[in-house]
């Protein structure tokens, strides 16, 4: 319908974003603020999202797909409110050490220093089982919170052994994901005491989550597959690794991974819906990414 | 079998806190029998002119310590 505006109106929430429409799903060529659309997120115009811009600068990341995929990880963690409970997001992309070490939450902190025997491809970091692992340079005692952590961690490999896919810990308290040990997932939450659950599979995608000072839970594939009480005793003082267990105490033993991971992350405590959110996003990016187990 | 490069005690204490690649540190480790020992990714993939000779490394099977228990 013509108007004093000369293009017309749109119908409120219509898909058609030409004139001015009221919530429609389509903008014309320019942010928001600019545009002739009333509440509309623009849409279909080139560019990503800036936290994903700024991990690609630093990371030199510059494959289409990748771009695309990280991009849309951006947009599902923070359209489910997950951005602001994840200190560290490793996607483990662009198929080398350094374009692996970067935080996706932030370049500039919390980058993985990798050590050892590890190999870096499109699929993510196999860990060797020797001597490998990163270190995130996430130490609970001073960036964690006692009562609200939770770890990720996505394997891309099918193996039992007495291995640690992530963790730290101190005399007093520690954390790891253990993906598959003995046919069995292990949980530990800053504290000394496992949670538990048989697990025929170490493929897919592990959280290790507490919630509450006697509140911590087990997931694997977006489900809750244990649950407990046990108490926290404290922040570990141990920057927590991934593909090994940081063990302060004594540094000879840390359980080495020889598994491949595709994410990780580090952040305070998940609702069951963030825990299954998390997932659906991780799943999606791997998906895109080829490479989803 | 894994196979793992042996160190004497002085190519440990060289290699520690060492770059093979532009983002990555050597491990030096004890087997076992307290050999000193590094993966054989560290010796494939080392870019360090300094480090050369990692390629000349005899291998040997890779012997773990035993984890002690930890789940409670």
């Amino acid at each position: 319908m013509a108007n004093s505006n000369g293009w017309g109106d749109g119908a409120a929430n219509n898909t058609i974003g030409w004139g001015q429409g009221a919530n429609n799903a389509i903008g014309w060529g320019d942010i928001q603020a600019d545009s002739w659309a009333g509440l509309t997120d623009i849409t279909g115009v080139p560019g990503f999202d800036a936290d994903a811009q700024a991990f690609f600068t630093a990371a030199n990341i510059t494959d289409a797909t990748q771009k695309t995929a990280v991009n849309q990880l951006v947009l599902d963690l923070k359209s489910y409110s997950l951005w602001t409970k994840l200190d560290c997001i490793y996607p483990m992309v662009g198929g080398t050490s350094t374009t692996h070490s970067y935080n996706l939450k932030n370049t500039a902190t919390f980058q993985i220093t990798f050590n050892g025997g590890v190999t870096h491809s499109s699929n993510g970091v196999q860990f060797g089982g020797v001597n490998g692992y990163g270190n995130t340079n996430f130490n609970p005692s001073t960036n964690g919170s006692q009562n609200s952590h939770h770890q990720s961690f996505y394997s891309r490999t099918n193996v039992s052994a007495v291995e640690i896919e992530t963790g730290g810990t101190d005399a007093g308290s520690g954390s790891y994901v253990a993906a598959r040990l003995s046919g069995t997932s292990y949980f530990r939450l800053n504290t000394l005491t496992d949670i538990s659950i048989a697990n025929a599979n170490s493929q897919g995608f592990y959280i290790g989550n507490r919630t509450a000072s006697n509140v911590v839970n087990g997931w694997k594939n977006g489900t809750k597959v244990v649950s407990g009480t046990v108490a926290s005793t404290g922040n570990p003082n141990a920057s927590l690794f991934i593909g090994a267990w940081n063990n302060v105490p004594n540094p000879v033993i840390r359980y080495y991974s020889s598994k491949q991971c595709a994410f990780a992350s580090i952040g305070t405590g998940l609702t069951d819906t963030e825990a299954a959110n998390l997932r659906t996003a991780v799943q999606t990016f791997n998906t895109t990414l080829g490479r989803n187990v | 079998m894994i196979q793992v490069g042996l160190l004497t005690e002085t190519q440990k204490d060289e290699l520690i806190g060492q770059l093979y690649d532009s983002d990555s540190y050597f491990n030096p480790i004890q087997d076992i029998d307290d050999n000193w020992i590094i993966s054989t990714e560290e010796i494939e993939q080392n870019e360090n002119p300094n480090f050369t000779w990692v390629r000349d490394l005899p291998l040997i099977e890779f012997k773990p310590k035993p984890n002690p228990p930890l789940f409670i």
